[in-house]
């Protein structure tokens, strides 16, 4: 395949190594080296997308990541990337590209219509057009809307690679790798500073790569080579190519590396790409500068391009944009680009310079080329690429002239968005037409083009500077800071934003399709704020975030607004500076990798029981464990309560919190925690006790056991063991850092499991031989003991939450998975099951237990029925707010048990009891129900719940109101102690 | 009696990738315990220690080490110590020599413990330690108690090879390994060489 617009020399593109791909599924080749953007021009192809709201045909406009025109799919299939800059894809062989926004093809779109019924397209139409009836948006419009719009499509299916996440330090990191970024690097790189170099795109040199400059006698692309060679060789320089900083944070920077998407695929075990947080103690931002168009007629045809790009073209690719082009510019900078342009053999037709005056040595770069000064272009023609221009000169005549492609520079602006993430504005600058940042984040220096200062000599000069500061500061030893030896260019401009009297559309922002008709509409309406023209029209969103637009904008805007640019201001930038993919963010943490999972020592004896597992928090937990020939949940789990209830089962509760408190005055700690008291509690022996936030509010609850007089332990609820475990240090740090009190989590060292149940004992004795007596007598409810069975510690607690005689046996977590198979092989004669989560929540509910739907955030000791818990000898977290007016109301809603009047009904929580042959309203709410189950004990539904003088109305009949669901349930209510109220089981 | 099989919280983990850019060894059938000093007898504290194991007690975050018991600062007035003498009694032994003067709690099987070395080992470290590990940084004698892909994570440095060692909760060993293996995949992860 030919390359017809690919010059016969020079560019720094290996012609050695051509590549194939393929764009709307024509096939085409490059070289390598090549961006997308720099073969799709060599081989010819201009028109590369449709805009995004009149699907105006467009081509290529910049050579980087300001490009808001050519836009692409990139690959196929599940990896298809929508919105990609062509500018900014490194060619690699098999590369498939397809143009967007288009139906039914690039050449022919449909929707071009658009631009006929473009009187209604203005800014704000959608909102005004679309406003009524409010009922139709989201079925209607917005799907309509959404049709015409937007830009690429998502592959819909999920990402097959990898992305993660890393963290690298340094002492210095320079953003940007162009001549003000290598001469920082080399510089403190030499003294031996840890240096980070970051480059987005895939060489070093920046615009040393895209101009004709020499520094020290090579040409600058050379140089930029050496100088890479060299802090190569440097083991405390890391370079970091493919890398874009994206944001600054406080301490540090947001970089994304593109890890393979120069490639097809990634290589296996390899990320696409690679999230990096880097904290750097100093920064110099060395991004450069961004060459800004002039809004005129016919601006966004295609052909017309930043000159800059136009030199990246012909310097860096050997690609020529058109073979007859004009140069408009309001600076001296398109001067240099006319000079290049005809060194590479282009036929250059004239250049059109809005400025009267030329500097003589800038007019002499182009030679005999036809000049037009004081002179504008006013509309640009062609339809899928540019055809001719229409120049108005100085004594104000048009003139046609026909050519391909035409080259705009209307000045350049400081890429410093970096440098206002952390709340600076920039600031305009009359002398160079430009916002600069003048105010930085105070570890952060700006170099070069980046500050405004545009010469190369200028860029090596500050770069070396800086270099040197950071040497000093980071006390490396002093050398000579090394002279650049180059030109400096001319770099006059004069700012010129908006051509008027064109015949055709004039665009701002060619991405969002925003054009000088919108900034005046926007300016009649009153959103003349830059946040309120940006939001009203769009100026400067998406992918290229006006890169290329903002500044002729907002000027436009000042000049329509009767104010200077400087009072108009600019948008806040915010990060991400380009857009990032969420799943970069995500790194390893997608699908069952989204949070950690924590497993019990028994988890894999839970896996081998069968067991279904439920998330509780971050953990895993057996929820039941299902037999052969049960079908529904339901079987299983009213099986293994009936197991508990008549003989015994055995469940894990190593979830449950357990933190280990000790020291002298531990006691007196538990006593100002709890609203009960423990200091008098005896060793070996265990206490329910209940905590308050201090509002009064219950926040956990729990037993606590003294195991030694300065070792107790105690345990809390699976969900909040954080939260408690936080709340202890800091009432023991803040509050009361006198009592020498130490404590430690040791929920990871336990493993724990219940044993419940008639014949638990039995079991246990079984398990343990003489090692301890279980009798009533030696070991009472609510006794603990810790022992030793030859070597492995064990402890023992016997409690209960199913209400049933019950003990609950710990283990260090390394035997756990031994002993849970070693109390199933215990209880093997005595009909052993082991039961989930689900059994333990109905056998608490039959105990009318208060657990987590009780225990939310909402209700007080005594909604609970635990208020006489409550001491009144002793001072403790909460007393005071629990006394408030509103939480002693005795119409609180109140813990109360409830059962279906037809036994046959489901109770469901979440339902709203409500008098009978009362409507349902917020008014006649008397409160809910919070746990439901079935009983299989009493064989129908129960529940728990939240009424309103909730005791004392026992007897009574209440509508469960449900509209959401299966309907209205009579229920009525009942204690909430549904089995053995009067605790003679758990006492056998 | 009650005799009981012991399992490591990295037993059964095994590497999907091949290579050794990493090598991450299990330390089983070691003794840990925290200790946390009683109110206002640090010195007594370091004093009995220099005297009863040869220890300088630290006092940041760092580790002194001698005749096999490493004593690492996890806190302020609160250690992590390691006995590597497969001797079950160490951490009674520990809580009677430390009366009066510290609490001594037994984790000995809530943790899981590596030591990682390996040509790859910074790049992997990396992609999940999010502070300083370069030699100037972070020397050998280094403790940091931090986490790693959400999972809170105890690492020091032993030599400057470098070896480290890290200690995770067991119960987040799984998800732990899971950021190891992929996060070493690329140069490969070697799990060989554990001791059981």
């Amino acid at each position: 395949m030919t390359q017809a617009q690919r010059l016969a020399a020079g560019g720094l593109v290996d012609r050695s190594t051509p590549v194939s791909f393929s764009f709307d599924g024509k096939p085409f080749t490059g070289f390598a080296g090549d961006t997308l953007a720099s073969a799709l021009l060599a081989n010819g192809v201009r028109l590369v997308g449709r805009s995004f709201k009149y699907h105006r045909p467009r081509g290529i406009f910049s050579a980087g990541p300001e490009e808001p025109n050519a836009l692409v799919e990139l690959r196929a299939g599940a990896r298809r990337e929508p919105n990609t800059k062509a500018t900014c894809v490194e060619l690699y062989d098999g590369l498939s590209a397809e143009s967007q926004n288009r139906w039914p093809s690039l050449a022919f779109d449909l929707h071009a219509v658009n631009q006929f019924a473009s009187p209604l397209l203005v800014a704000g139409f959608y909102y005004k057009t679309f406003m009524w009836p409010s009922a139709f948006w989201e079925r209607l419009y917005e799907p309509a809307i959404r049709r015409a719009a937007g830009l690429g499509r998502l592959s819909g299916e999920s990402d097959p690679d990898s992305y993660e996440k890393a963290t690298a330090f340094c002492d210095l990191l320079v953003i940007g790798a162009g001549p003000a970024g290598l001469a920082a690097a080399l510089v403190a790189g030499r003294a031996g500073v840890r240096v980070i170099l970051a480059e987005s795109d895939f060489v070093l040199g920046g615009r040393l790569n895209c101009e004709t400059h020499e520094i020290d006698g090579a040409p600058g692309s050379a140089w930029a080579r050496q100088a890479e060679d060299e802090l190569a060789t440097l083991p405390n320089v890391r370079i970091m190519r493919r890398t874009s900083v994206f944001g600054v944070y406080d301490g540090e920077c947001g970089a994304i590396e593109r890890v393979a998407d120069h490639m097809p695929a990634p290589p296996e075990h390899a990320p696409r790409q690679r999230l990096w947080k880097i904290v750097a103690r100093q920064t110099i931002l060395a991004t450069g500068a961004v060459e800004r168009s002039i809004v005129f007629g016919g601006n966004d045809r295609p052909g017309v391009m930043l000159g800059s790009a136009m030199r990246t073209y012909v310097n860096r690719f050997a690609a020529a944009p058109g073979r007859r082009i004009a140069v408009f510019t309001t600076g001296d900078d398109g001067w240099r680009t006319a000079r290049d342009l005809r060194t590479a053999g282009l036929s250059v037709e004239c250049v059109v310079d809005t400025r009267h005056t030329i500097a003589p040595d800038v007019l002499s770069l182009t030679g005999d080329t036809a000049v037009y000064l004081g002179s504008h272009v006013v509309d640009a023609f062609g339809g899928h690429g540019l055809r001719s221009i229409d120049i108005r000169d100085a004594g104000g005549i048009r003139k046609r002239v026909a050519v391909d492609a035409l080259a705009v520079s209307g000045g350049w602006n400081p890429d410093v968005a970096l440098a206002t993430h952390l709340g600076a504005s920039p600031t305009w600058s009359d002398a160079k037409a430009a916002f600069l940042a003048t105010e930085p984040p105070r570890s952060m220096a700006l170099a070069g083009a980046a500050a405004g200062h545009w010469t190369l000599a200028e860029a090596l000069h500050d770069g070396g500077t800086l270099g040197m500061d950071a040497a000093t500061r980071y006390g490396h030893p002093q050398l000579a800071q090394p002279r650049f030896r180059t030109s400096d260019e001319a770099t006059e401009v004069q700012a010129c934003w908006h051509v008027g009297g064109a015949r055709s559309k004039a665009f701002v922002d060619l991405q969002n399709d925003v054009t000088d008709r919108d900034i005046a509409l926007a300016a009649r309406e009153g959103f003349r704020s830059v946040e309120h023209l940006k939001r009203y029209t769009t100026l400067g969103m998406a992918t290229d975030q006006g890169r290329t637009s903002n500044v002729g904008g907002l000027a436009i805007m000042a000049e329509l607004t009767g104010r200077t640019i400087a009072e108009t201001g600019t948008t806040r930038a915010r990060p991400p500076h380009i857009p990032v993919a969420i799943g970069a963010f995500a790194g390893l943490h997608r699908d069952t990798h989204f949070k950690p999972t924590r497993l019990t020592s028994g988890h894999q004896w839970a896996t081998g029981q069968g067991a279904t597992f439920v998330d509780a928090g971050q953990w895993l937990r057996a929820q039941w464990f299902a037999r052969p020939g049960e079908t529904d949940w339901l079987q299983s789990v009213t099986r293994e309560v009936r197991t508990v209830r008549s003989a015994v089962g055995v469940c894990d509760v190593s979830t449950l919190g357990k933190i280990a408190l000790t020291g002298p005055d531990v006691g007196t700690f538990l006593d100002r925690i709890y609203i009960n008291t423990f200091s008098t509690l005896d060793v070996g022996k265990v206490r329910y006790g209940v905590m308050l936030r201090e509002d009064g509010f219950v926040m956990d609850d729990g037993t606590t056991a003294r195991l030694a007089p300065d070792h107790w332990m105690m345990s809390t609820t699976t969900a909040n063991a954080a939260k408690v475990m936080q709340h202890l240090e800091f009432c023991h740090q803040v509050l009361w850092p006198e009592l020498d009190v130490q404590m430690v989590s040791v929920t990871e060292q336990w493993a724990q499991y219940a044993v419940a149940g008639p014949r638990s004992r039995a079991l246990l004795q079984q398990l343990l031989g003489t090692v301890a007596d279980l009798s009533n007598e030696a070991f009472p409810y609510l006794a603990c003991r810790e022992f030793r069975c030859g070597s492995l510690p064990v402890r023992l607690y016997r409690i209960s939450f199913s209400g049933e005689l019950a003990y609950e046996i710990a283990v260090p977590a390394n035997y756990g998975d031994a002993l849970a198979q070693a109390l199933i092989d215990a209880g093997r004669d005595l009909g052993v099951a082991p039961y989930g989560t689900e059994a333990l929540s109905v056998m608490r509910i039959e105990k009318g237990h208060v657990a987590g739907n009780e225990i939310n955030g909402q209700t007080i000791a005594s909604d609970l029925g635990l208020g006489r818990m409550m001491s009144t000898r002793k001072d403790y977290v909460g007393r005071v707010m629990a006394a408030r007016p509103a939480l002693v109301d005795s119409k609180r809603p109140s813990l109360v048990g409830l059962k279906p009047v037809d036994p046959a009904a489901r109770l469901r929580a979440g339902a709203h009891f409500v008098a009978r042959g009362v409507p349902a309203s917020p008014e006649t709410d008397d409160g809910y129900m919070t746990s439901t189950a079935f009983s299989p004990t009493l064989g129908h539904w129960i529940g728990l719940g939240l009424l309103a003088d909730g005791p004392r109305r026992t007897g009574e009949r209440l509508r469960a109101y449900d509209p959401v669901r299966a309907g209205d349930v009579d229920v009525e209510v009942v204690p909430p102690v549904f089995v053995d109220p009067k605790g003679e089981r758990l006492r056998a | 009696m009650l005799n009981l099989a012991s399992k490591s919280a990295f037993a059964t983990l095994r590497s999907a990738s091949s290579g050794k850019g990493v090598v991450a060894a299990q330390r089983v059938g070691m003794a840990v315990a925290t200790v946390m000093v009683r109110r206002g007898r640090a010195a007594a504290l370091a004093d009995t220690v220099r005297t009863q194991f040869g220890i300088e007690l630290p006092t940041g975050p760092h580790w002194t080490a001698a005749n096999g018991t490493m004593f690492l600062g996890v806190g302020p007035g609160k250690w992590l110590v390691i006995n590597d003498a497969q001797n079950s009694a160490f951490v009674q032994e520990l809580e009677d020599k430390l009366q009066g003067l510290a609490s001594v709690v037994e984790q000995s099987g809530g943790l899981g413990i590596l030591r990682l070395t390996g040509p790859a080992l910074h790049e992997t470290l990396e992609k999940g330690v999010q502070i300083d590990l370069a030699p100037a940084a972070f020397p050998p004698g280094s403790v940091a108690v931090t986490s790693i892909a959400h999972v809170g994570a105890t690492l020091w440095k032993l030599d400057d090879a470098p070896i480290f060692e890290i200690a995770v909760a067991r119960s987040l060993s799984t998800s732990f390994f899971h950021w190891l293996d992929a996060s070493a995949s690329a140069r490969g992860l070697s799990t060989d060489d554990r001791p059981d």
